[in-house]
C-alpha cells in the first residue's frame, strides 16, 4: 500500500498521511466544487439516467394495450421481446426490423459525409478572402437557423413530382431530365430525406471547420509554398491533419445525431414511410406509440443505443489521440 | 409511488428511450348506475375535445351557454389536438387525473375502453334514446367485441362519399345519375374523363401519408364481400379473395392512369385541396368539405371547383352493396371523475337533437342521432342527402381493443400496394398484392394475439 510523504524539513519528522486522510483533504479542498456540480448531476441522473434505466427495465416486459395500465407491474417478457427482434423472423411484430436497421445505415452514412464533407468544402471557399465574404457566411447559416420541422415541410413541397421546384427544375426548365421523377415513393424516398438532412447540417459543420480553418498558423502554409507545396498538398499535409480533432468531434456527433433522426423522416414520409425509407427511430416510434408496443419499442430502442455505445467504443479507439491536450 | 407519479415516469422514460435510443381511479362510484341523479349547481365539469371546425374553444362554449343557464353546471372546455389526444386521453385514463368527459374518435373507444378507466354507461343511455335513437354502425362505434358494457355515446357523424365536378362531368357528356351507380359505372366515368377534359386528372386519393388511408380502401373491399377480421374478431380476413380485390380495384385505377398517382405523394388535407383547387375531378372524402363551400375564407377552393361541387354515395360492388366508412366522434365518461351525475347532463344536453344540429353543421358533419341527422340531410339540398344516405350505408370497423394498430399495419401494407400499382417499390402484380396483404394479416395475428398475460 502506498503512502504520500508530505513535504517535510529536515529537522522535522516525517509525517505519512493514510488514504482516509487524504480522502477527507481533498474533499475539504474541493468542497465548494462538490456542491456547484451537485445540481447538474442530480439534474443529469433524474432526467437522464434514471429515464434509461427504466427504459431498459420495460424492455423486459410484455407492456401492450392490455397491460399499458399496470406500467412497471406489466407482465414480465424476459428477453422475449429482444429474440422477438433479432432472432425471430415469422414474429410478425419484427416485420421491417432489418430493413429500417439497412436504410438507418444507409441514411446516417450519407447524411454525415455529406453534411461533413460539403460542410469542409463550403468553409474552405469562404475562408478564401474575397468581396461579400461576410454575407455569404451570413447566407450559409440560414438552413440552420430553420428548425427541421420547416425544413421538412420546405422539401416536402419541393419533391412534389407534378408541381415541386425541384422536377420543375430538372424537367420543365433545363430539361436534364425527360420524365418526372417520383421523389416521395419507392427507392427515392430515401434520398429525399437524406439531402434535407445535409441541407440542414452542413452550415453548423461548415461554422465549426471555418473556425478551426481560421485558428491555424499561417507561417506553416508560407512555409510549406516556400518549399513549393501546391494547394493540394499543403490542404492534404496541412490543414486535414491540423483539423483532425474538429473531424473527430463532428463525426462522433454527427453519426449519432443522424441514427436518432426522426423529424425530417417522421414530417416527410409520416410514421410509415414503407420499406424504402423506413429508419430505426420511425420503426420505434411506430411500434411504441402507434402499435402500443412499448415493451418492444422499449427492446429496440435499448439495442439501438448499444449500437451507439459500439460506435462510441470504435471512435474513441480511432481518435482519442486526437483529443489529447498537451499540458 | 402514486399511480399519476409512475405514469408521468413511464411516459418521461419512454419518450427519453425514443430519443437516445425508448391503477387506481379517484373514484369508488359504481359504473353507470345513475342511482341518484342530483345534480349540485356550480359545479364545474371538465370537458376535452378536439379541434372540431374553424373556432373550436368558441364554438363549444357558445354551444354550451344554455346548459349552464339552464343547470347552473359550469363547463370548462379544453380543445386537445389531434396529434396528441391519444396520448393524452390514455394517460389519464390510466392515472385518474384527467376531466369528466371527454370526445373520441370512433374507432379509438374499444381502446380506450379496454384501459379499465372509463365508465359504462349501459344504465344511463336509455336517457338519450339507447341503441335505437342512433343508425346502427354508429352505434356499433360504442361497443367492444368480446366485453359487455357501453362505453361512449355518439355525438356527432361522418360518411365517406364520393365528390365530383360537375362541369366536368358535362363536359365529359356524363349523366351525375348514372356516373357511380357501381363500380363499372365509376370506372367508365374516370376513363371518359380522361380521354373527354384534358388538364384535369380523373380521380385522386392520398396514399400511406394520410392518416385515414383505410377509410377509403375498406369501402372496396366490403364491397366485394371481404372484411377486415374474422365474423368473431379473432383473425386478420384482410388475405382473403374478396379482399385482394377490393383492393385491386383501386389499385388497378393507378395502374391504368386513371387514379393520379402524384396523390399518393400527399397526406389527406393536401389532396382535399388538390380538388378544391379544381385539379382533380373527382374524389373521395368526408361531408366536412361540403360545409367549407359556402365558407369564402377557405381560399382553397378555386371558384371553378367551389362552383360546381357534385356528391354521390359510394359505388356498388360486386356484391350489389355499396358500403363506406362511418367515423366520426363519441363522447366517453371518465371512471375517475368526481361529478358523473353533472357530467351525464352534459353528455345528454350534447345528444339533443337540435344542439347536435347546430355544433355538427358548424364543423360540417352530421349529428350522430338518426332523427336530426335524416333532418339535417333532407333541408340542405341533393349533396348533403347523398351524404345521409351514405351513413345510412355505413360500415366502422371491429369494435377491437387493437383495432388502432391493426389499422395502421394495414395502413402500410395498402401504400405498399398503392405504390406498386404507381411504379414504385415492388412491381405490381397479383402476386405482389396477395403478398403485401398476406403480411398485413401476418400483423394483424400477432397485434391480436396480444393479451394481458
Amino acid at each position: 500500500m502506498s503512502t504520500t510523504t508530505l513535504p517535510t524539513l529536515e529537522t522535522e519528522p516525517v509525517v505519512a498521511v493514510k488514504p482516509r486522510r487524504r480522502g477527507r483533504l481533498r474533499y475539504s479542498r474541493n468542497r465548494l466544487a462538490y456542491w456547484l456540480i451537485a445540481p447538474a448531476v442530480a439534474f443529469m441522473v433524474l432526467v437522464h439516467v434514471v429515464p434509461m434505466a427504466g427504459g431498459v427495465w420495460l424492455s423486459f416486459k410484455n407492456l401492450n394495450t392490455f397491460t399499458f395500465a399496470q406500467l412497471w407491474g406489466a407482465p414480465g417478457a424476459g428477453l422475449a421481446n429482444y429474440k422477438a427482434i433479432l432472432f425471430d423472423a415469422g414474429n410478425p411484430l419484427r416485420s421491417g426490423f432489418l430493413g429500417a436497421v439497412q436504410n438507418t445505415a444507409v441514411y446516417t452514412f450519407w447524411t454525415v459525409a455529406g453534411t461533413l464533407g460539403g460542410g469542409l468544402a463550403v468553409a474552405l471557399l469562404l475562408n478564401r478572402p474575397m468581396r461579400g465574404q461576410k454575407v455569404a457566411r451570413t447566407l450559409m447559416l440560414t438552413p440552420w437557423i430553420v428548425p427541421s420541422f420547416v425544413v421538412a415541410v420546405l422539401w416536402q413541397f419541393m419533391w412534389q413530382s407534378d408541381v415541386g421546384v425541384i422536377n420543375k427544375f430538372l424537367v420543365d426548365w433545363t430539361g436534364l431530365l425527360g420524365e418526372r421523377p417520383v421523389w416521395l415513393l419507392g427507392g427515392n424516398s430515401l434520398w429525399a430525406i437524406i439531402i434535407p438532412s445535409i441541407w440542414r447540417g452542413l452550415p453548423f459543420c461548415m461554422l465549426i471547420f471555418l473556425a478551426g480553418l481560421q485558428s491555424l498558423p499561417r507561417d506553416l502554409y508560407e512555409a510549406a509554398e516556400l518549399d513549393g507545396a501546391g494547394p493540394w498538398q499543403r490542404f492534404r499535409y496541412i490543414t486535414l491533419p491540423l483539423l483532425r480533432p474538429l473531424i473527430a468531434v463532428q463525426l462522433l456527433f454527427g453519426v449519432i445525431y443522424a441514427t436518432y433522426q426522426f423529424a425530417i423522416p417522421n414530417v416527410m414520409l409520416g410514421t410509415n414511410p414503407g420499406p424504402d425509407a423506413d429508419l430505426m427511430m420511425t420503426l420505434i416510434v411506430r411500434q411504441s406509440f402507434s402499435n402500443n408496443l412499448f415493451g418492444f419499442g422499449a427492446a429496440a430502442s435499448v439495442l439501438l443505443m448499444l449500437a451507439m455505445l459500439l460506435w462510441v467504443a470504435v471512435w474513441w479507439r480511432a481518435f482519442r489521440r486526437d483529443l489529447e491536450v498537451p499540458v | 409511488m402514486t399511480i399519476k407519479l409512475k405514469v408521468a415516469l413511464a411516459a418521461l422514460v419512454v419518450g427519453v428511450l425514443v430519443l437516445v435510443g425508448c391503477g387506481g381511479d379517484g373514484s369508488d362510484d359504481s359504473g353507470g348506475a345513475a342511482a341518484t341523479n342530483q345534480i349540485k349547481k356550480g359545479t364545474t365539469v371538465k370537458l376535452w375535445i378536439m379541434p372540431n371546425g374553424p373556432d373550436p374553444q368558441a364554438d363549444m362554449e357558445k354551444a354550451l351557454q344554455p346548459f349552464t343557464e339552464k343547470t347552473g353546471i359550469k363547463v370548462d372546455v379544453e380543445v386537445v389536438d389531434w396529434g396528441v389526444q391519444l396520448d393524452r386521453i390514455r394517460n389519464a385514463a390510466v392515472s385518474g387525473e384527467g376531466p369528466d368527459v371527454t370526445q373520441a374518435g370512433t374507432t379509438q373507444v374499444p381502446f380506450f375502453a379496454a384501459l379499465g378507466g372509463f365508465e359504462d354507461l349501459s344504465k344511463r343511455v336509455g336517457d338519450v334514446g339507447g341503441k335505437g335513437a342512433y343508425p346502427e354502425g354508429v352505434w356499433n362505434t360504442t361497443q367492444v367485441v368480446g366485453q359487455d358494457g357501453t362505453w361512449a355515446v355518439p355525438w356527432f357523424t361522418e360518411a365517406r362519399v364520393i365528390y365530383y365536378r360537375k362541369d366536368v362531368l358535362e363536359k365529359a357528356g356524363i349523366d351525375p345519375a348514372t356516373a357511380f351507380t357501381d363500380w363499372d359505372a365509376f370506372r367508365s366515368t374516370l376513363e371518359t374523363i380522361k380521354q373527354q377534359v384534358p388538364g384535369v386528372s380523373p380521380f385522386g386519393s392520398p396514399g400511406k401519408k394520410a392518416f385515414d388511408l383505410v377509410h377509403h380502401v375498406m369501402p372496396f373491399v366490403w364491397d366485394a364481400g371481404g372484411a377486415e377480421l374474422s365474423d368473431d374478431a379473432k383473425k386478420s380476413t384482410i388475405n382473403s379473395t374478396e379482399a385482394q380485390e377490393g383492393v385491386t380495384f383501386m389499385a388497378d385505377l393507378i395502374k391504368d392512369g386513371l387514379y393520379d398517382s402524384s396523390e399518393l405523394e400527399r397526406d389527406g388535407t393536401q389532396v382535399e385541396n388538390q380538388f378544391k383547387g379544381g385539379k382533380l375531378a373527382t374524389w373521395m372524402g368526408g361531408p366536412w368539405v361540403l360545409g367549407s363551400v359556402k365558407r369564402a375564407d377557405d381560399e382553397n377552393w378555386v371558384p371553378a371547383a367551389r362552383k360546381n361541387v357534385g356528391v354521390a354515395p359510394m359505388p356498388k360492388g360486386p356484391t350489389g352493396e355499396a358500403f363506406t366508412f362511418v367515423g366520426g366522434s363519441n363522447l366517453m365518461m371518465y371512471k375517475s371523475s368526481k361529478h358523473k351525475n353533472e357530467a351525464w347532463e352534459l353528455i345528454k344536453f350534447l345528444s339533443q337533437d337540435q344542439v347536435q344540429t347546430d355544433y355538427a353543421s358548424i364543423q360540417g358533419m352530421f349529428p350522430a342521432r338518426v332523427e336530426p341527422q335524416q333532418a339535417y340531410g333532407e333541408s340542405e339540398g341533393a349533396d348533403f342527402k347523398a351524404v345521409f344516405e351514405g351513413i345510412q350505408q355505413g360500415r366502422t370497423y371491429a369494435p377491437v381493443p387493437q383495432w388502432a394498430q391493426i389499422e395502421n399495419a394495414y395502413k402500410g401494407r395498402f401504400g405498399n400496394i398503392l405504390d406498386s400499382a404507381a411504379g414504385k417499390g415492388e412491381s405490381y402484380s397479383p402476386e405482389t398484392v396477395q403478398k403485401e396483404l398476406d403480411e398485413a394479416a401476418k400483423e394483424a395475428d400477432g397485434l391480436l394475439a396480444q393479451s394481458a398475460g
